[in-house]
């Protein structure tokens, strides 16, 4: 396609501003962090220039003996920030999934209105609406306001700073993000597919396992990668909502970086991050993969009629 | 018959449900927003718009005790941050993913697909790897943190944002009447200017409104590289709510509400005519 000297200038002229901002600003700033994730904390923050494999083994055990002994409670966070991401896609997945059913059986006009609903929050501050749960939640809020005056507790109860707060903001904030792609799959959903299966004999348990939940995984899976990617390594839905009670990832990397000013260690959690962020994604295309690759074979000759 | 009559019930019930999850809390915050009860938000004592007054910098009836801004002078200035941030951002990552998009779109040169893939790599990382990364390159490179690292630190995403906005509105375009403008001898800056531009502008425009929603937003990335000195509308209303929380946060939430709302149903609907 290229063929004279001015294209290729053109292309140069397109292509290379922004590919040397983010040579500068993405890819270097990223190979620093994994080469600093190697390195020894200097003892007033900085680094030095060694060999330094114990930023993991303080995770995973085997921490530097000078120093400390092993503790498990990086470990720990660990495992509670994947735990806490997974139940959070899982409970945006539970509903997010009817919703978008109920929306695309609706007529037109209705369904576009509210398609602009689940968008519109998207679009408005993140902050302000983590900030809501923090008034729901408190002891003083109408959630225990309600439950009081009931008489259903005699002590307003700790809701806030507890994992079950973290999850339900993560899914408030993260609603539209699984919705749109679960939204697509169910579409272009094929309804005389499930009409089929009624009159085959299926009955509604079997339908929706065999036919509508396989047919809309291509938007389960895309969205619960989504969700997950930024949930894992969240940082502002524990600060607020978690307090300093429970914490994540994201708090602990935040922590090492302004104030234990530990940077080796805190660039170690982060390539945690990373890693758990690359197997995931690696595991989507895997899946995507196969899925295609079946799915082509079952309904080659329904695709092939259209 | 029955049963098709509850299975709808049933539907409609559940999405006002889920619009009710969704909208309610934000309701809430507008409720309290005019309560006049300095201590306990949940009761209600009647109706003020002082909250309102106090924030945008007017002398009121409420107690110096009851509020936690110093001065709506800091405010003011967070606020002129984010949007000086917004303006830059928008303008350096439109022009470089438009560009970008354009690129990948008319050449095809080895490396091109493997370019398009990366590109959706600053979107996936997560905000606070990169938000770090960024801290350890300024701070080795001796930058100092202030207005110019946010931009730079924000163009990194926002170009992805852009260049992924331009490159669906290109691939959706009629290349044939490129090739008539040739054909009926038009030089090729002509038809770029005539023909590709006109056409490309929707989504030029929509990648600028997201970058400038996005930036204007963000807290993760700009949070780690704003350095001491600089606070951005975010960031402020962050460590407010670290201090505690105060009635006049209230006004301020709504206000940024109202905000957005309008700006994102604006741009909404111009999307929606443009079809």
């Amino acid at each position: 396609m290229i063929a004279s000297t001015r294209d290729r200038m053109q292309l140069g002229l397109l292509l290379g501003p922004a590919t040397v901002f983010l040579a500068v600003f993405f890819l270097i700033p990223l190979a620093i962090m994994v080469v600093t994730s190697f390195l020894a904390p200097g003892l007033y923050g900085g680094v030095e220039w060694e060999f330094y494999p114990h930023n993991f083994g303080r995770i995973f055990g085997f921490a530097d003996p000078a120093f400390e002994e092993f503790d498990p409670v990086y470990l720990e966070i660990f495992l509670r920030s994947v735990r806490i991401a997974v139940l959070t896609v899982i409970a945006t997945l539970l509903v997010c999934y009817p919703a978008a059913f109920c929306i695309s059986m609706m007529p037109g006009k209705w369904k576009s209105f509210c398609l602009f609903l689940i968008a519109l929050p998207f679009f408005t501050s993140l902050i302000v609406r983590l900030f809501v749960w923090v008034l729901i939640l408190r002891q003083s809020g109408p959630v225990n306001g309600v439950l009081l005056a009931l008489g259903l507790i005699d002590q307003p109860l700790d809701l806030i700073y507890t994992e079950g707060a973290i999850i339900l903001g993560m899914v408030y904030i993260f609603i539209p993000f699984m919705f749109m792609p679960i939204y697509a799959s169910v579409e272009k959903l094929d309804w005389s597919l499930i009409r089929a299966s009624q009159d085959l004999g299926a009955g509604p348990i079997r339908t929706f396992v065999r036919v509508i939940l396989p047919l809309t995984a291509p938007g389960i899976i895309g969205g619960s990668l989504i969700v997950f990617i930024p949930a894992l390594g969240n940082f502002i839905v524990p600060a607020i909502l978690g307090g300093a009670k429970v914490m994540m990832l994201g708090n602990l990397i935040e922590q090492q970086f302004l104030s234990a000013r530990n940077w080796p260690f805190g660039s170690a959690l982060a390539m945690m991050v990373m890693s758990v962020m690359l197997v995931t994604m690696m595991g989507f295309v895997f899946v995507s993969g196969r899925r295609r690759s079946s799915m082509a074979s079952l309904s080659g000759g329904q695709r092939g009629a259209q | 018959m029955s049963l098709n009559w509850l299975f709808r019930g049933g539907l409609v019930a559940y999405t006002a449900l889920f619009f009710a999850f969704i909208y309610l809390p934000l309701a809430l915050i507008a409720v309290y927003s005019f309560n006049s009860n300095p201590v306990n938000m949940m009761t209600w004592e009647g109706f003020t718009t002082d909250w309102y007054w106090q924030v945008l910098g007017f002398k009121t009836t409420v107690s110096e005790a009851a509020m936690y801004i110093e001065s709506t002078g800091q405010l003011l200035a967070a606020l002129r941050n984010s949007i000086v941030i917004a303006f830059s951002t928008t303008l350096i990552s439109t022009v470089l993913g438009t560009a970008l998009a354009l690129a990948l779109y008319r050449y095809d040169f080895l490396g091109a697909r493997t370019y398009r893939v990366l590109m959706f790599m600053p979107m996936l990382v997560p905000d606070i790897v990169l938000g770090i990364a960024l801290l350890i390159f300024f701070v080795n490179a001796g930058v100092h943190l202030g207005i110019g690292t946010i931009i730079i630190g924000q163009c990194t995403f926002l170009i992805s944002y852009v260049f992924i906005v331009v490159s669906s509105r290109l691939a959706g375009m009629d290349r044939s009447l490129e090739h008539a403008s040739a054909d009926l001898g038009a030089n090729e800056w002509v038809t770029f200017r005539k023909v590709v531009l006109p056409q490309l502008m929707p989504g030029v425009m929509g990648g600028a409104l997201l970058a400038f929603i996005i930036s204007m937003d963000d807290l993760v990335i700009t949070y780690f590289i704003a350095g001491t000195d600089v606070t951005t509308l975010p960031i402020f209303i962050f460590a407010m709510l670290r201090r505690g929380i105060k009635p006049e946060i209230n006004a301020i939430a709504v206000m940024m509400l109202t905000f957005s709302f309008l700006v994102a149903s604006l741009g909404l609907y111009l999307r929606s005519r443009q079809k």
